[in-house]
Parts: structure tokens; sequence; C-alpha cells
């Protein structure tokens, strides 16, 4: 794996702004096989979800979820039962795996001293770590989506989607709300991936950047169930990610969709910036 | 870029700077818009009573209405707390609300709970109530001709003018009350006058209630309980958001999604059953409550009907009997019992079977167990 990274690293061309940094960035993230490994787990959650649900008699019971109950009356619910599954911790968890190992597993194999010998500014290199974590967020919560829908349509099938206001919108409508919500999940979960570049220029070892992205966000999860802390809550990053389900009213709610976008947009830019606080100025010695 | 290769410590300012514009971002902006609208006219309590009066949507409404409450009841069993879609979690926690009204006959409310909802929809005769936890829908019909009793009604009220009504209402509390205005209050984004009526008496727990009127269509759209002495209001519901205009009329149509448990009539789910227990209720509880003291400080004193103290969970009474069970125990002179010390208002429930509540301090309410 270290020759396939030293040539893709090789490869970076001189001075020239050009995409073929990033997406030689990109090749690096989704062709490792442990991070393929992670999305065919992603994949695995809603293929799970709607077998079990097809081949169980009963229906899902009265403390399901509401995503859960819609599952036999319309395939797009699987995806929106598999997000909402795996925001809790699969989701999150793929992030922080791929931004904790953006700079600090570079240090760990020794290449991110090569990385630095080729000419761009570490803001630029910072910039292209930033954005291949971002479009893995993306291409994560697609995944999901997309692998649920599949699966949803061909077990269960389409038609008008139930919203969560009893109205029924057209599939077309349908598939257009699950793809905002998804949307939505990718810039939340690219939020989570700034926190995870930051910590990951504090340190060289990937997996302890990891953990540290998992329970920053795990944290956020727990201090957002605690009703004495409230006061906190709208600042929380997760906070706002089951907003999503705001998405699937009629009319749309926009409100805690827009305060969502503003924290993931807030978190993302003050992280960033102080990854590069961290990183333009730390010494690199392997 | 040669200062921050000296210092490099100095990068550091450029995330912290980030963190103060992000998070003052939405303060600014408010403090801006706030100091572009236009502040309104000073106006009294009564003229402020007879615009709420006339206030009439001919436009109709759409709005999201946030409610919240700290009242310091104990939390409920079952999945009824925050962020529950059901209607009966309103007692507690934060809640948000959205509405649309266009007119008397055309009303929605929806209650956001989190991936999920309730609706109350009326359009026209039919009134359609949608629990997307059940996935049930509940189907009323009102009858032809009942909205005609309204104008009537109303030319009943309108009798007395909504001045004197104003003045009329205005006697009644001042006694007990100090009522004053305040043309600065801010809700929802708009100008507002806000009412604050303020207990002469100290002896209640309540410190002051102020109400706010929308400056420009004079409808009520916030209200707040503030406990003695606390900045935070124990109680508060009110708009967020407030638009003034026709909401489209797709937003009121509702046909039950396939799928769903339809239920018919006023009866439906539980529905006949309840009004069977309720009505043995009504005619269990043992003689009407006495009222004791009168304005802010007025205690209700009762006797509980006789199945809940004998630990029978199965009436409506049931889930009280264990709540109440739950709570602190307290004697004194008067007896033993449990008492709710709420924010806003105190609750004894005795071994006994009487309950007094009042909102005042439990202290008061010994004091009114221990008189005749």
């Amino acid at each position: 794996m270290s020759a396939a990274e030293l040539s893709a690293t090789a490869a970076v061309p001189a001075r020239r702004p050009s995409p073929r940094f990033l997406a030689s960035e990109l090749r690096l993230v989704l062709r490792r096989r442990r991070n393929l490994a992670g999305l065919a787990v992603l994949a695995a959650v809603p293929i799970f979800i709607a077998i079990a649900v097809k081949s169980s008699a009963s229906q899902p019971g009265a403390d399901a979820p509401d995503f859960f109950r819609s599952i036999t009356e319309n395939g797009l619910f699987v995806s929106l039962a598999a997000l909402t599954v795996e925001l809790g911790i699969f989701l999150p968890l793929a992030v922080a795996a791929i931004a904790g190992d953006a700079v600090a597993g570079e240090a760990n194999l020794g290449t991110l001293r090569y990385l630095l010998v080729v000419p761009v500014s570490r803001l630029r290199l910072l910039a292209v770590k930033y954005t291949a974590i971002v479009l893995f967020a993306f291409v994560a919560t697609f995944l999901v989506a997309v692998v649920g829908m599949v699966i949803g349509l061909a077990l269960f099938g389409g038609g008008n989607l139930t919203t969560l206001s009893g109205t029924q919108i057209s599939f077309t409508e349908g598939l257009g709300r699950v793809a905002l919500a998804s949307a939505y999940l990718g810039c939340a979960l690219a939020s989570l991936g700034a926190v995870g570049l930051f910590i990951s220029t504090l340190t060289e070892q990937p997996i302890a950047a990891t953990i540290a992205t998992v329970i920053f966000s795990a944290a956020s999860l727990i201090l957002d169930s605690i009703p004495q802390v409230d006061w906190l809550h709208p600042y929380l990053l997760t906070h706002h990610w089951t907003a999503f389900g705001d998405l699937l009213r009629t009319p749309i709610a926009w409100s805690g969709v827009v305060q969502g976008l503003y924290v993931a947009a807030a978190y993302a830019l003050v992280f960033f910036l102080a990854a590069w606080a961290r990183f333009a100025g730390k010494d690199v010695t392997n | 870029m040669s200062l921050l290769n000296r210092r490099p410590g100095l990068r550091w300012l450029v995330p912290l700077l980030a963190v103060i514009v992000v998070t003052t971002a939405g303060s600014v902006i408010a403090a801006v818009t706030a100091s572009a609208r236009d502040s309104l006219p000073p106006r009294s309590a009564a003229q402020l009573l007879v615009d709420v009066q006339k206030a009439r949507l001919d436009d109709g409404l759409s709005g999201t209405i946030v409610q919240s409450a700290s009242l310091g009841l104990p939390s409920l069993p079952g999945p009824e707390g925050d962020q529950s879609s059901s209607f009966s979690s309103l007692v507690s926690g934060s809640h948000t609300l959205r509405v649309w009204y266009a007119g008397p006959s055309r009303v929605r409310v929806a209650l956001l709970g989190q991936l999920g909802e309730s609706d109350l929809v009326r359009n026209g005769s039919d009134v359609w109530i949608w629990s997307s936890h059940n996935n049930t829908a509940h189907h009323l019909t009102i009858p032809a001709g009942s909205d005609r009793a309204d104008p009537s009604g109303m030319s009943a009220e309108q009798a007395m003018t909504p001045q004197q009504a104003a003045d009329a209402a205005l006697k009644a509390i001042t006694p007990t009350t100090r009522v004053t205005t305040d043309p600065t209050a801010e809700v929802a984004g708009r100008s507002a006058y806000q009412l604050v009526l303020e207990p002469q008496d100290p002896g209640t727990l309540i410190g002051h209630v102020t109400i706010a009127i929308d400056g420009e269509t004079h409808i009520p759209t916030r209200v707040q309980v503030f406990g003695r002495g606390t900045t935070a209001p124990a109680f508060e519901t009110g708009f967020t958001s407030f638009n003034a205009s026709t909401p489209p009329s797709s937003v009121f149509d509702f046909n039950p999604p396939p799928g769903a448990t339809v239920t018919e009539g006023l009866g439906g789910t539980g529905g006949p059953a309840d009004g069977h227990t309720l009505a043995e209720t009504a005619g269990a509880t043992g003689g009407t409550p006495q009222v004791i003291g009168k304005g802010w400080t007025t205690i209700v004193k009762a006797d509980l009907p006789a199945n809940t103290s004998n630990g029978d969970n199965s009436g409506p009474f049931g889930n009280l009997t264990t709540i109440t069970k739950s709570l602190p125990t307290v004697s004194g002179s008067w007896g033993s019992g449990h008492l709710l010390r709420g924010t806003l208002f105190s609750v004894l429930v005795t071994d006994r079977g009487q309950v007094v509540a009042g909102a005042v301090a439990p202290e008061q309410l010994y004091s009114a167990l221990e008189a005749p």
C-alpha cells in the first residue's frame, strides 16, 4: 500500500494548480481496501433492514422509528430507515476513519515529508485533503441511500410516498426528498470531517485521530440527550442531524434544516482554520 | 506571511476570529434588523385590549410556534417527553408547532416530533387528526350550520363594545394586578407591544405574565409566565416565525394515506370508552371543589374520586396514582400526603384523598388544609 501511496504522491504535478492533486487523493481514498470494506458495511445495513422487514411476518412494533413502519408501504423508506440507523455510529465512524487518516496517516507512514517536498502550499494540501473528505462523506451517504432505494424498490415496490404529515407526494417528488435528505446528511458529516481533519493534524497516530473524532461525535450525541444542558443543544454539531426528517413533511419545514446547515458550515470553517493554524506551523519530522 | 512564519502562534487567531464571527453573526443580524424596524407608538393597556378584540385575520396566517415549559412536573412515563410528536406530550419540555390559518373553517396545526408528526386539520366540515407515529387518521364531521352559531354569539358579545369590554376586564384585574405596557418587544422578528401583568399579592409563585401583541395585526403572538424572582420564563409559547398572508389551500388538503388506520366519528379509538369513564369519574368526584382565597393566591380544594386512593390503576387516573406515589412525602398537623412543588404552582394530594392546588408556596396549601 505504501508503494501505491508513494506512486500516487509522486504523480502530483509541480506548481500547476490542477485537479490532478485532488484526483490522486480521491483515488487514494476510494481505492484503499479498508475504505472499500467500510463502504461495503455501510451498504450492507439497508440490505439487512429490507430483508429483515420482508422476511418477518409481523410489522415493526410500536416502538420502532416512524420510518421503519412505513417500509412495507414504500421501498424508499428503506433508504430513510437505513440513514436513521447509521447516523448514530456507522456514518460518523466512516467519515472519522477517513478524516483521522488524512494527515496523521501520512505522517505515520512517513509519506507526509514527501508530500511536503512537492511545491504546493500547506493550505492547498489541507484543502485537497478536506475536499476528498467531503466527497467521501457524500459518497458514503448516497451509497446508503441508493442501495436502500434499490433493494427497497425491489422488495416492496415504489409508488406515492406518504410524508410524515400524512399526505401523499408523487414517487419522483419522494425520490427528490430522499436525495435532499441524503445531501443534507452529507453536509452534516462533512462538517464532522473538518473536526477529524483538525484532530488528524494533532497526532501522528491515525487510529487515535479516528477514535477522538468518533468520541467527539458520540459526546455531542450524549450531551444532546441530556435535558439539563438544553442551552448547549443548538450549538452541538449533531443536534440538527435528525432535522433531515423535516424534509419529509408537507410542506417542508426548512428552519431546522437551515439551522443545521449553518451549524455544519460554522464547524467546518472553524475546524478547517484550526487545522491550518496547526498544520502550517507544524514541524514534520517523519 | 513572514510575520506568521516568525510567530506561528498568531495563526491560531484566525480560527478564534472565525468562532467569534459565526457565534455572533446571528445576534448581530438580529440587532441590525431590530434597529432598522420602526418603533411602535406607545399605547395604553386598555387601547391594546381593544386592538386585540378588533384584530381580524382577513388574510389568514402561517407560522411556527415554539412552546417550552419547565413547570417542575415529574417526567411522564412512556415516550412522551421532548421531541415526541404526541399531543399529550405538550405539558413538559420544548415543542414546535406549525400552524396555518385561512379563516375559522380552514385550520391546520402540526406538532413536529423528531422524525414524526401529529396533525389536526380542519377543511370545511371535515376534521382530521393524523398521527404518523401510530399511522392513524381520525375523521370527524362538523355538522353543517354549526358555524352559524359563531356570528350570533359574536353579536351578543358585541352588545358590549370592545372599549367597554376592555375597561371591564382591566377593572376586574386591577385590584390584584399591576398592568403595564411596553412597546419595544419583538416576537418572530416583528415589533410587538407587550402587556405585563404583575401580581400585587406577594404570596403567589407567579412573578409576572407577559402577553405580546403583534404591532401590525394586533394578534397575541407570545405568552410568557415567569416565576417570582426568575429571569427565564417557566412557561412560554410564542411564534418564532409569523407570516400574515393566506397560506396555500393545498396545506389544508388531507386524505388518509393508504395503509393508515382510519377511524370515523366522535367515537373511534377508545373514544366511547373514554367518554364512559369520564362520565363515571365526573359522577365519582365527591362534591364540588372548594375555592379558598381570591386573585392570584386562590387555592382549590377538592376530594379525589374514591377509586384513585385505593390504588386502582385501571381508570383514567391510573397513571396519576403512579405519579403521585413517586412524589416526595410531606406531613404536618393536617396529616400527610404527596407534594408536587412546581415552578409556578404547588399541588398536594393528601393520604385522605383530598387534593389542594394553587399558584402558591406549599406552606399556604398546608394552612388551607388546616382551615376548616
